[in-house]
């Protein structure tokens, strides 16, 4: 046995002592809740509703947020596995962006995000959802690849490599190799093969979709 | 040294030049979404967080 102790009274409600000061961080926090919700839907309207669920549930979990780690990093894990689970609930979902895009008279112009269509707005639609948000999280949001890991539920290595390859697909896009894809049409050339390969894993059987899965010679 | 000696050494300047212009978009549409006025519902939402702690305080 050892001489330690655990004390007759432990203190229950530490993390409640300071509801206040919690619900300042949070509120200090919601503008980057609000981009970062943006990013992962590409349309305001979306966002702002799972920015406010996560909100919702940052505040009836407050409980488990351990006192001096991130907040924000702790917030942002909250809204990204909000957004992964609504999205499996609903089995069709808009392509990202592209209702905000089609909905809005005139382009939308305070979206902010997407809508706006600049090239590099355009081009983040050709990466997988795995390289936006690890490459919105470290070029955009701040947060060093261990917080980005966290969030993302991965490895350090793993959100290293799909930055890499976010910025590589990018850069492809932007220099022209790549075609940008327009708003209302799928992207064309390797974006669309790449499309084409996520398709692939959804419909196996689909013929077409194994002649294309073979694709150029590399 | 002239370019066509260090083709290397300009590609990798040119990646490094088009990785900070994507850098700097990629904040822009981020801090532009952050700097925008946060909407009144987050607002409502956390008042009603405010009366439902009040309501299961204040439970005896």
């Amino acid at each position: 046995m050892t001489a330690q102790h655990t004390p007759m009274t432990q203190p229950q409600n530490t993390t409640r002592e300071q509801p206040d000061d919690f619900k300042t961080e949070l509120l200090g926090l919601i503008p980057f809740l609000r981009a970062f919700a943006r990013s992962l839907t590409g349309n305001q309207e979306a966002a702002d509703d799972l920015a406010q669920e996560a909100l919702a549930k940052a505040w009836q979990s407050r409980d488990s947020f351990v006192p001096g780690t991130n907040l924000k990093a702790w917030l942002f894990t909250i809204l990204r596995n909000q957004f992964y689970s609504d999205r499996r609930r609903a089995w069709r979902q808009a392509p990202w962006d592209q209702d905000a895009a089609e909905r809005i008279p005139g382009g939308g112009q305070d979206q902010g995000w997407a809508a706006e269509l600049s090239d590099t707005a355009r081009a983040l639609r050709v990466l997988t959802d795995e390289q936006r948000e690890a490459l919105i999280l470290v070029g955009a949001g701040g947060f060093s690849y261990e917080d980005a890991a966290e969030i993302c539920n991965c490895a350090v290595g793993t959100v290293k490599s799909r930055v890499a390859r976010a910025r590589k697909a990018l850069i492809a896009i932007l220099d022209g190799e790549e075609a940008l894809p327009a708003t209302d049409r799928p992207p064309e050339g390797g974006a669309a093969r790449e499309i084409m390969a996520q398709l692939d894993s959804l419909a196996p059987d689909s013929a077409d979709a194994a002649r294309k899965r073979k694709g150029p010679t590399e | 040294m002239s370019k066509d000696q260090n083709p290397n050494r300009e590609k990798a300047r040119a990646i490094r030049a088009r990785q900070r212009v994507i850098g700097r978009e990629l904040r822009r549409m981020y801090d532009g979404v952050a700097q925008e006025p946060v909407p009144e519902e987050f607002m409502d939402l956390l008042k009603k967080m405010d009366s439902q702690d009040d309501t299961s305080g204040k439970k005896s």
